[in-house]
């Protein structure tokens, strides 16, 4: 599904060149569940940007099902965005003046999806997260943890290829940050690929798979033997 | 994103923040209603002025000395001329005219005088200058033969005489060169310079029609200035112009002294000047519209940095440059546009305003509203193009880390 060889990013700070990635190698199956973990500084956000679609590596080759996305244009990256990933940020990043519903659109408006097949799935994904209830709330009238799972709605209503978390626990306390845990679990029983972002060792458990960065590069890769259950069924 | 889908988008966004959104149209709206407030009232002048003229008649000409200075006596028009026009088979009736300048007529008070001019003519003129009749009746041949001391003056003229405007039978007095003298008013017709000379009653002056020799004899004269001439056919004006031309000098046995000038000419002049100064003050008024356009590409600017947040979103989200781009640009043009339609009803209001002081009609054509409509979204675009491009263009990652 991922594949990444020799990728290096490079800043170009002042005067100073920053290596945030260096040579990284780095393949990911459909189906798996993998946190990407690290402390700040590590690569590991860099990373992220770069499977997420939104930046470009300096070198290396990275493709993702089987698309080479190091030479594609900013229109075709955006497609890509689109059509093959779902994201799910740490502050949610929802548009505050839009309703749940209308959040959950709009990457189907910007797919040229029509109008009723929009509210439809968008009603779908909101039932699917459990939030059938809250459809025509905005952001703000809703919890930390019932705006993150507006965001994950949004993120699975085009049916991406990966959902990239970055720190989607990060806002939220420990209850709501185990239900979202719980939800990914679910999805990735359902066979979603999944690619967290954290750096808390307690959330990177609920998932299969760790991948560690330290200065740009990959020092651990491991499976997790055990992962950590959620005592509940959220989906 | 298909453009329904921006276009509301857009709506949505200029009107949750009504506040901004007005002060932000306020200068298009000034700048559009000034223009069509102007338009409005100029164009209503022009209908209003050529419908005055079509009073005096298109068919008709005026003959006249091209320059009285260097005329030498052998050129002077005079009485004899009116058989030579007469002769010409498009002319349908003809008058000499001798206007008298510097004449005073005595009002109510005895002590207070208008200026006036004392207008000679014949019985002819009233089938070549359509006169508005209230009282009496116009000059007739006897009363041009025995140069009677008859008048007809207008219903302002009279009320400010006599208090009323029926007033066949009383005497004027109408002091020519230091002498007064008194002259029966034979009929009462509308003032024919219309509501406009009600305006400025003061400046301009009263007008009276009189038999052509009685005006002659109050200043000692027997001049004539000019001929006013009907025609039957206006379509075939120039060439009889230049017929009748031809005519005079060949009696007058002189060449190029005379001058012939058709009403539509002097109407034509006018509406060209009318013209200019409407589009010089529409100018004007334009560059108001620069200055709001200008506004409006500010706060187009402060909004892409307002939701700098909002577009790394969208753009994560799958946005393509030109989504953010058009969706921007509709924003600015929706502010334009609607400033516009509002500027389009003040400026009505305000051309009815103006127009029910001046006593006009003003008249907004399709054409202008549509070229502002135009105007007002070429603003939008001009104007909205760069804070737009500037949206577009953002960095994803930087836009979403925007605080």
């Amino acid at each position: 599904m991922i594949t990444i060889k020799k990728l290096t990013k490079v800043y170009q700070n002042g005067q100073f060149q920053v290596e945030a990635l260096r040579s990284v190698n780095l393949t990911v199956e459909a189906k798996e569940f993998v946190s990407i973990m690290g402390p700040s500084g590590s690569g590991k956000s860099t990373m992220m940007n770069i499977i997420g679609c939104l930046d470009r590596s300096t070198s290396g080759e990275y493709y993702l099902d089987e698309v080479s996305i190091s030479s594609l244009k900013d229109d075709a990256l955006a497609d890509i965005r689109n059509k093959k990933i779902g994201f799910v940020f740490q502050s949610f990043n929802l548009l505050p003046k839009l309703t749940a519903l209308e959040n959950v659109e709009l990457p189907m408006v910007y797919a040229g999806i029509g109008a009723k097949e929009r509210k439809d799935r968008a009603m779908d994904a909101l039932k699917k997260v459990g939030l059938e209830e809250r459809v025509y709330h905005k952001p703000n009238e809703l919890s930390g943890g019932q705006r993150q799972r507006v965001a994950i709605a949004r993120a699975l209503v085009n049916e991406p290829s990966i959902l990239l978390a970055d720190e989607p626990t990060g806002n939220l306390d420990s209850r709501s940050g185990e239900e979202i845990m719980g939800i990914f679990q679910d999805l990735n029983q359902e066979g979603a690929t999944i690619v967290m972002v954290t750096h808390e060792p307690e959330i990177a458990a609920y998932t299969k798979r760790i991948v560690t960065f330290r200065d740009g590069e990959i020092i651990s890769d491991e499976l997790v033997e055990n992962p950590l259950s959620t005592r509940r069924n959220f989906l | 994103m298909n453009l329904i889908e921006s276009v509301k988008s857009a709506f949505r966004s200029v009107f949750s923040n009504k506040m901004r959104s007005f002060l932000t149209m306020l200068g298009i709206i000034i700048g559009i209603s000034s223009v069509i407030m102007i338009t409005s009232v100029g164009q209503g002048s022009q209908v209003a002025l050529t419908g005055e003229f079509d009073k005096l008649g298109v068919n008709m000409l005026t003959i006249s000395l091209k320059d009285p200075s260097k005329a030498t006596s052998r050129d002077q028009l005079t009485m004899e001329d009116i058989e030579i026009i007469k002769n010409h088979p498009q002319v349908t009736s003809v008058t000499p005219l001798y206007q008298g300048g510097n004449a005073q007529i005595q009002l109510r008070n005895p002590k207070e005088y208008r200026s006036s001019i004392l207008i000679g003519v014949n019985e002819s003129y009233k089938d070549i200058s359509a006169l508005d009749f209230l009282y009496g009746r116009f000059l007739i041949d006897t009363d041009v033969k025995m140069k009677s001391k008859v008048a007809i003056i207008d219903d302002g003229l009279a009320k400010e005489i006599f208090g009323y405007d029926d007033v066949i039978g009383q005497q004027v007095y109408v002091q020519v060169k230091q002498v007064k003298h008194p002259f029966t008013v034979i009929g009462v017709i509308k003032n024919p310079m219309g509501d406009f000379a009600s305006l400025f009653p003061d400046q301009i002056p009263a007008m009276l029609y009189m038999p052509i020799g009685a005006v002659h004899d109050l200043y000692g004269t027997n001049q004539i200035q000019n001929f006013a001439v009907a025609i039957q056919d206006k379509d075939r004006i120039n060439d009889t112009s230049l017929e009748l031309t031809k005519m005079l000098e060949k009696k007058h046995r002189n060449e190029n002294q005379y001058y012939v000038q058709s009403a539509t000419e002097s109407l034509d002049v006018i509406n060209k000047v009318l013209g200019y100064f409407t589009a010089f003050i529409s100018f004007v008024a334009g560059i108001s519209l620069l200055v709001g356009g200008i506004g409006v590409m500010n706060i187009m600017l402060v909004t892409v940095t307002e939701r700098t947040r909002e577009i790394g979103i969208r753009k994560s989200l799958g946005a393509k440059n030109k989504d953010i781009r058009i969706q921007f640009l509709i924003e600015a043009m929706i502010l334009t546009i609607i400033g516009g339609l509002i500027g389009i009803g003040f400026g009505y209001l305000g051309g009815l305003g103006i127009g029910s002081l001046m006593k006009i009609t003003p008249k907004v054509s399709l054409v202008v509203v549509l070229l502002t409509v135009t105007l007002s979204s070429m603003i939008g675009i001009i104007f909205g193009v760069y804070p737009a491009n500037k949206a577009a263009k953002l960095d994803p990652i930087e836009a979403l880390r925007y605080e």
